[in-house]
């Protein structure tokens, strides 16, 4: 599904951020990308959503080399995963369900499933009571949960998360990571970086980087 | 397409959104349109009514036309008979040199014996109204008549309307110039004010990115929202030159009860009136354009 061979990254004045990465991603799998700060996890997760591109090496996508990728093709690609960003990226002047149905709205979907559809991303992670709440009454866990629902909510078949639970409690994060562990379980191949593994009894492949470089690959439990 | 245009109404109604949510800056734009549109816009209605009033002057296109002073009587007939067929002309009047000769005697109180003239210096000669004004018209007549034998001299006459119109055609060029850099000007004022618009939503421009949309999705709603305010500006336009109007008329009313005579401004008619909007949204739409594209290229260059 998502193959790297040789890939570099390198941003400008600074050291390599990635280096000589290759590895390989299949359809379904439960991936952590773990290390400490500034190991290179955020540049892995940008590259394999092609958010942003490799300073060298291949990254193959679905068959497709994204080097060759031309500039107006890349929404289309990025609507193909579900992103879930650290640090949220909700939009706080609209409400839970506009959040929601934002990406409905980018991907053009019949308006009248929009409604449908954000109710049951809005159910999935309890947020349903909440739908006309502003983000900014909701608490840190709660946000990431919206930020799960807008990510799920156009069905992507892989979804990303970088660090989702790095700012919540042990009781919030096990809630988060079990709504992700659920997703795998239907068949969405569920991509999340983490300080550290968390407990789980389920099969995952992890990816551990340090300084850019990938160890020990791939860890299987 | 129903879904292409729910996406392009989701786009308006965030522009109304947005628009309401800073509705003083909004006022502020709507009033920064409608009074420099109103420049140039007021300009023209006095053009327009000028060249209304200059078509109403009673003016008639004289020509002299001189023949040879040894033309055949025949020639003569010949060119009275083309003159006669031409329907340019309204009026003719000859006059034969011996007549213009006579009337210039009597005018002067001169005999050819006391002046020293012994031969009649004058040509036989055609006096013609025509009834158009229309200079492409008087040209390619006054072309076929010098192909005629024995016409020796055109001459026309009343070029004053023709400068008057030269002026009021000079003074549009000038408003149209005016208008193209108030133009200009409109679109940097609009260009920084969704400029500043795209800064306070780089939030969303990010995240919409981010989640796939196109930069066209991006765009929508600042376009709608240049769109907006040119449409909101165009009505200010409106709402100003009728004042201009109204003020202008109340007076020159009070000046036709004391001095006779009807001085009235006209209003743009529908087509102009939706022009004008037209042209404010038009202004609108290509400066939110730049702005938000300003925008997305600097966000390209992080992502």
């Amino acid at each position: 599904m998502i193959k790297f061979s040789n890939v570099y990254k390198r941003y400008p004045g600074e050291m390599d951020a990635l280096q000589d990465i290759s590895l390989e991603i299949s359809s379904g799998e439960l991936i952590f990308v773990t290390g400490p700060s500034g190991a290179g996890k955020s540049t892995l997760l940008k590259l394999i959503s092609a958010v942003e591109k490799p300073t060298s090496g291949t990254i193959i996508f679905e068959n497709q080399n994204l080097n060759y990728l031309q500039k107006n093709e890349m929404p289309f690609l990025r609507r193909k995963f579900g992103m879930i960003f650290q640090d949220h990226k909700l939009l706080f002047d609209r409400t839970c369900y506009d959040n929601v149905a934002l990406p409905l709205a980018i991907n053009e979907i019949d308006p009248s499933d929009i409604g449908r559809r954000v109710r049951a991303a809005l159910n999935k992670v309890g947020l349903l009571t909440k739908e006309r709440v502003m983000p900014m009454s909701l608490s840190g866990g709660e946000q990431q949960r919206l930020a799960i629902a807008r990510a799920i909510v156009s069905r992507p078949s892989i979804l990303i998360a970088d660090e989702p639970t790095a700012n919540l409690d042990r009781g919030y994060a096990d809630e988060i990571m079990n709504i992700f562990y659920s997703f795998q379980q239907v068949g969405v191949t569920v991509i999340i970086s983490s300080h550290e593994i968390p407990k789980t009894t389920i099969h995952y492949k992890e990816f551990h980087l340090i300084t850019g470089n990938l160890q020990n690959v791939p860890l299987l439990t | 397409m129903f879904r292409f245009l729910h996406s392009h109404y989701h786009a308006f109604v965030q522009g109304l959104i947005r628009i309401k949510a800073n509705w003083i800056g909004s006022v502020m734009m709507f009033l920064v349109i409608g009074i420099t549109l109103s420049l140039p816009a007021t300009g023209f209605l006095l053009i327009q009514n000028a060249s209304q009033i200059s078509n109403k002057i009673q003016y008639e296109a004289e020509i002299s036309i001189f023949l040879s002073k040894d033309i055949p009587s025949e020639q003569i007939n010949f060119i009275r008979s083309a003159l006669e067929k031409n329907t340019l002309i309204k009026k003719i009047h000859f006059e034969p040199k011996l007549d213009a000769w006579e009337k210039l005697q009597a005018q002067l109180k001169l005999s050819s014996i006391e002046d020293g003239v012994s031969k009649n210096p004058l040509p036989d000669a055609f006096f013609i109204s025509l009834n158009t004004l229309e200079t492409k018209k008087i040209t390619t007549f006054i072309a076929d008549l010098k192909t005629i034998e024995g016409i020796e001299e055109i001459v026309i006459d009343g070029g004053w309307v023709k400068k008057l119109r030269s002026i009021l055609y000079l003074v549009k060029i000038g408003i149209v110039i005016l208008g193209c850099l108030l133009l200009t000007v409109l679109i940097v004022v609009i260009s920084n004010t969704i400029r500043l618009q795209t800064l306070t939503y780089q939030n969303e421009i990010e995240v919409s990115r981010l989640i796939g949309a196109t930069n066209a999705f991006i765009q929508r709603p600042f376009k709608y929202t240049g769109l907006l305010y040119g449409f909101g500006g165009g009505v200010i336009t409106l709402g100003i030159i009728k004042i201009i109007l109204a003020s202008f008329n109340l007076v020159a009313h009070r000046v036709e009860n004391l001095m006779g005579g009807n001085i009235t401004l006209k209003a743009f008619s529908l087509e102009q009136s939706i022009l004008i909007i037209v042209i404010a949204m038009i202004v609108g739409w290509i400066a939110s354009y730049i702005a938000a594209k300003q925008a997305i290229h600097k966000l390209e260059k992080n992502y």
